[in-house]
C-alpha cells in the first residue's frame, strides 16, 4: 500500500508587493496510512500553508506532494476539487458550516457535489451523524447547536465520501477544554477504528503529544523536529 | 452535481435573501412588463387592422379582368364597357355586324386563333374555381335598370351580390333588415343613401316591393314576356329592332350602410341597389342597354367585365393571383398593401420592443448587481462549498442557475402585469373611444407566443446578466475566501 502522503522538497512561495514570502521552504514528508499525525508549530511556521497543498486548495511551487501515489502538482482545477471531494475530508477550526443549512443538509452538501444521488445522501447523512453522536439532530441548524456539535457536524461531512485521509486545522481551537477532549476522541476513534490517516495541525503541544502517533514540529517553513509519541 | 440539485440549491439561496430577491425579481418584472406591454400593443394594433382588413373582404379577394386595366381601350371602353368589347383581342376576331342574326351563320369569337384564353364567362368561371385554395369565383356585375316605388321613378344601377358575401365587408352589419334569405327570391337590399332617396325614414322602406324594368330584344325568345316599347328608341325601331319591355318585382329586405374607404374587391358590390346574383345574372344575360348589345349573337354567351375571386386565405392570395396572370388574365389584389402594412408593423413592434427594452436594460443591471452582492455576502459559503469538493463549474452552475431563477420568477411576474396594465390601459381607451362614438377594441394582444418569448428573453437576459457574476465566484481562491467574514 502506497503511503498516504509522500512529499519531497516541497516549496511554496507567495509573491507580497515586491517582497517573496517563503511559506514552504523544501518539507519533506512521509505519512503511512493509518498515522495519527499532529502538525505543530507557532502562527506563521507554514503548517496552515502545508495543510492547504495537501488538502488540493492551493498549489505548490516546487517540489512532489502525492496523497495515496496521486501526484497534486501536476492537477488542473477540476481535478484538484476532485481531489477535495474524494480524497480529503477537511476539518476547520471555526466549523465551516453553511448557516442557513440544517446539519444534514451541510453533511449531505459534499456528497451533490461527488454527484451522490439525493435519496442516497440523505439516508447516508442521518448515518453519519448518528455516528458522530449527532443521531436525530439533523434538522438543526448550526445555529441551535453548540460549538462541540457544529463540529461534529462538520467531521460528519468530512467522512461523507468516505476518504482514507482527514485533514483538521486547529479542530478544537474555538472549543472549550471538555469538549476539545469530546472532539480529540472522536478523531482518535475514527483513527483507531476506521483506519482512517488524520494530519492534524495545532498549536498546542500538549494535545499532539497525548493524541497523535508522531509530532512534527515546523518553524519558518521547514520541519525542526519529528518526536514519535 | 445534477440539474435538479443545482435548481433546488438556486431558489434555496434565492429565499435566503428574500428581501432582495423581491426587489430584483421586482425590477426585472418592470423591466419585462414594459416590454411585453409594448409588443403587446404592437401586435393589438396589428391584429385590428388585419381584423378589419380581413373581414372586408379586400385581402382575400382577386379581381380579374380579361386585359390589364390600363390597356384596355377600343370602343367598349373600359371597365365600364361591356364584356365583350375588352374581351375582343383583334379585330379580325369580331363577328361581322348582321342585321339578322342567326345563331348558326356567325363564327363565334372563341373558335379563332387567339393567343391567350382571355374570356370571361361562365367557362372563365368554372376554370378559375378549379384552381387550388379558390373559394369562390362570381362575375361583378353592374345593370342599369329602371326602378319604380309608387309614383318614384329613377334609373339606377345595381349589382349582383352572391349569398357569400353575407359575411364581408358591409354586410357584417346591417343598418335595417337583414340579407338575403336565399339568392332565388325576388328580393332586394339598398343602401343608406339611395334609401333616403326614396323614402324620409329608410327604415319603413324594409318589405316594400320595388319594381324593376328593363329592355330585351323582341326576337329573344329565351328573355321573360313584357310590353313592346313603343317610343324611347325610335330609330332602333325604324330599323326593323323590336324592344320590349320586362318589369320584374322585388321586395327590399335590407339597407345596407355604404361603407367608406377602396371601393375594391369585395367592398365594391355596395351600390345604390343590390340584387342576388342569379337574377343580376338573369337580366344581364337578356338585356339591351345599347345598339351592340342589341345587335350580339344571342347564342354567344356574354362575357362579364370581371370577376371576383374569393381565397381561403389571405396567405394564399398571392399564389392564386400568380396562377390566374399564368392563365393570360389581369389579376389583381390589396395583398401586396396588407403585406406592405405587415412589413410596417414588424417595424413598429421593433421600435415599440426597443423603447420597452430601456427599462429591461436597467432591471438587467439590477441582476448583476444582485449577483455580485450575493457573491461578496457569500464568499466564505463558496469558500467552503469548494473545499468540500465543489468545482469551478459547479459553483459557476449555480450562480448562473440563481441569475435565470431571477430572470424566470420575474419574467412570469413581469408578463403578467404587463397584461393587466394593457388590460386597465385598454379599458380606460375604450371609454374615451365610446364617448366619441368609435368602434372600441383591444389595443393590447397577448398572444402566447409573446408570452413564451417575454418569460424566454427574461431568463435569457439575467443568464447573461449573471455570467459576470457567476464567473468570479467560479474564480474564487477557496483559501482567501474561506479567511473572508
Amino acid at each position: 500500500m502506497p503511503p498516504a502522503l509522500d512529499i519531497t522538497h516541497l516549496t511554496k512561495h507567495y509573491r507580497m508587493g515586491h517582497t517573496v514570502v517563503r511559506a514552504l521552504d523544501g518539507v519533506s514528508l512521509t505519512v503511512p496510512p493509518g498515522e495519527f499525525v499532529g502538525l505543530l508549530g507557532t502562527s506563521g511556521s507554514g503548517k496552515s500553508t502545508l495543510l492547504n497543498l495537501i488538502a488540493g486548495l492551493d498549489s505548490p511551487t516546487e517540489g512532489t506532494l502525492r496523497v495515496f501515489d496521486r501526484d497534486l502538482a501536476g492537477m488542473s482545477r477540476q481535478e484538484l476539487s476532485e481531489h477535495r471531494s474524494r480524497s480529503v475530508g477537511i476539518i476547520f477550526q471555526s466549523f465551516n458550516l453553511i448557516s442557513t443549512m440544517t446539519a444534514s443538509e451541510n453533511v449531505a452538501l459534499s456528497m451533490m457535489f461527488a454527484g451522490v444521488p439525493r435519496a442516497e445522501r440523505e439516508q447516508r447523512a442521518a448515518a453519519l451523524l448518528e455516528s458522530v453522536g449527532l443521531g436525530g439532530r439533523g434538522h438543526h441548524r448550526p445555529k441551535e447547536l453548540s460549538g462541540g456539535e457544529q463540529q461534529r457536524v462538520a467531521i460528519a461531512r468530512a467522512l461523507a465520501n468516505e476518504p482514507e485521509l482527514l485533514l483538521a486545522d486547529e479542530p478544537t481551537g474555538n472549543l472549550d477544554s471538555k469538549t476539545s477532549g469530546e472532539i480529540m476522541s472522536l478523531l482518535r476513534r475514527l483513527n483507531e477504528e476506521r483506519r482512517k490517516t488524520v494530519i492534524m495541525v495545532t498549536h498546542d503541544p500538549a494535545l499532539a503529544a497525548r493524541y497523535a502517533h508522531r509530532t512534527v514540529t515546523m518553524l519558518d517553513g521547514t520541519i525542526v523536529s519529528e518526536v514519535i509519541s | 452535481m445534477t440539474w435538479a440539485d443545482t435548481v433546488r440549491l438556486a431558489f434555496r439561496n434565492l429565499g435566503q435573501a428574500r428581501v432582495r430577491t423581491a426587489l430584483t425579481v421586482g425590477g426585472v418584472s418592470i423591466g419585462i412588463a414594459s416590454l411585453s406591454g409594448m409588443v403587446s400593443l404592437g401586435v393589438g394594433l396589428q391584429d385590428q387592422l388585419v381584423d378589419r382588413f380581413t373581414k372586408s373582404g379586400m385581402f382575400d379577394s382577386i379581381t380579374v379582368t380579361a386585359m390589364p386595366l390600363g390597356r384596355a381601350g377600343g370602343p367598349g371602353g373600359r371597365l365600364g364597357g361591356r364584356g365583350r368589347a375588352a374581351a375582343t383581342p383583334t379585330p379580325s376576331a369580331t363577328p361581322a355586324p348582321s342585321a339578322t342574326p342567326t345563331p348558326s351563320a356567325t363564327p363565334t369569337p372563341s373558335a379563332t386563333p387567339s393567343p391567350v384564353p382571355v374570356k370571361l364567362d361562365d367557362e372563365a368561371i368554372k376554370k378559375l374555381s378549379e384552381l387550388p385554395s379558390v373559394k369562390a369565383v362570381y362575375p361583378m356585375l353592374r345593370i342599369g335598370v329602371q326602378v319604380k316605388l309608387g309614383d318614384y321613378t329613377e334609373f339606377t344601377t345595381a349589382s349582383g351580390v352572391p349569398m357569400a358575401a353575407k359575411e364581408e365587408g358591409a354586410f357584417q352589419s346591417m343598418a335595417h333588415g337583414a340579407f338575403f334569405a336565399s339568392d332565388t327570391e325576388d328580393a332586394c337590399m339598398v343602401s343608406m343613401d339611395y334609401a333616403k332617396r326614396l323614402a324620409d325614414d329608410a327604415g319603413t322602406l324594409v318589405g316594400k316591393t320595388l319594381a324593376l324594368s328593363y329592355a330585351v330584344s323582341a326576337k329573344d325568345a329565351s328573355a321573360p314576356a313584357g310590353a313592346p316599347v313603343a317610343p324611347g328608341l325610335p330609330a332602333l325601331g325604324a330599323a326593323g329592332l323590336q324592344l320590349r319591355r320586362v318589369e320584374t318585382p322585388c321586395t327590399i329586405v335590407g339597407i345596407v350602410e355604404r361603407e367608406t374607404g377602396p371601393a375594391l374587391g369585395g367592398a365594391s358590390m355596395v351600390t345604390g341597389l343590390m340584387l342576388p346574383l342569379p337574377k343580376a345574372r338573369a337580366i344581364y344575360n337578356v338585356q339591351v342597354t345599347n345598339a351592340q348589345s342589341l345587335l350580339r349573337d344571342q347564342a354567344e354567351a356574354r362575357t362579364y367585365p370581371s370577376l371576383s375571386v374569393k381565397v381561403d386565405s389571405t396567405r394564399h392570395t398571392q399564389d392564386v393571383e400568380d396562377k390566374i396572370k399564368a392563365m393570360g388574365y389581369s389579376a389583381f389584389s390589396l395583398n401586396d398593401l396588407l403585406q406592405g402594412a405587415k412589413r410596417a408593423f414588424i417595424l413598429l413592434d421593433v421600435v415599440l420592443g426597443l423603447i420597452g427594452s430601456i427599462a429591461l436594460a436597467v432591471s438587467l443591471l439590477m441582476v448583476v448587481n444582485t449577483m455580485i452582492m450575493s457573491i461578496l455576502e457569500r464568499t466564505r459559503e463558496i469558500g467552503v462549498m469548494k473545499a468540500i469538493g465543489g468545482s469551478d463549474a459547479a459553483i459557476r452552475k449555480i450562480f448562473l442557475i440563481e441569475a435565470s431563477a431571477i430572470g424566470f420568477i420575474g419574467g412570469v411576474a413581469g408578463v403578467a402585469l404587463g397584461w393587466v396594465l394593457g388590460r386597465v390601459i385598454n379599458f380606460g381607451v375604450n371609454i374615451y373611444i365610446e364617448r366619441q362614438g368609435g368602434t372600441t377594441g383591444n389595443l393590447f394582444s397577448t398572444p402566447l407566443w409573446l408570452v413564451a418569448g417575454a418569460i424566454g428573453f427574461s431568463i435569457l437576459v439575467s443568464l447573461a446578466a449573471g455570467i459576470f457574476p457567476a464567473r468570479r465566484a467560479a474564480r474564487l481562491d477557496p483559501i482567501h475566501a474561506l479567511r473572508h467574514d
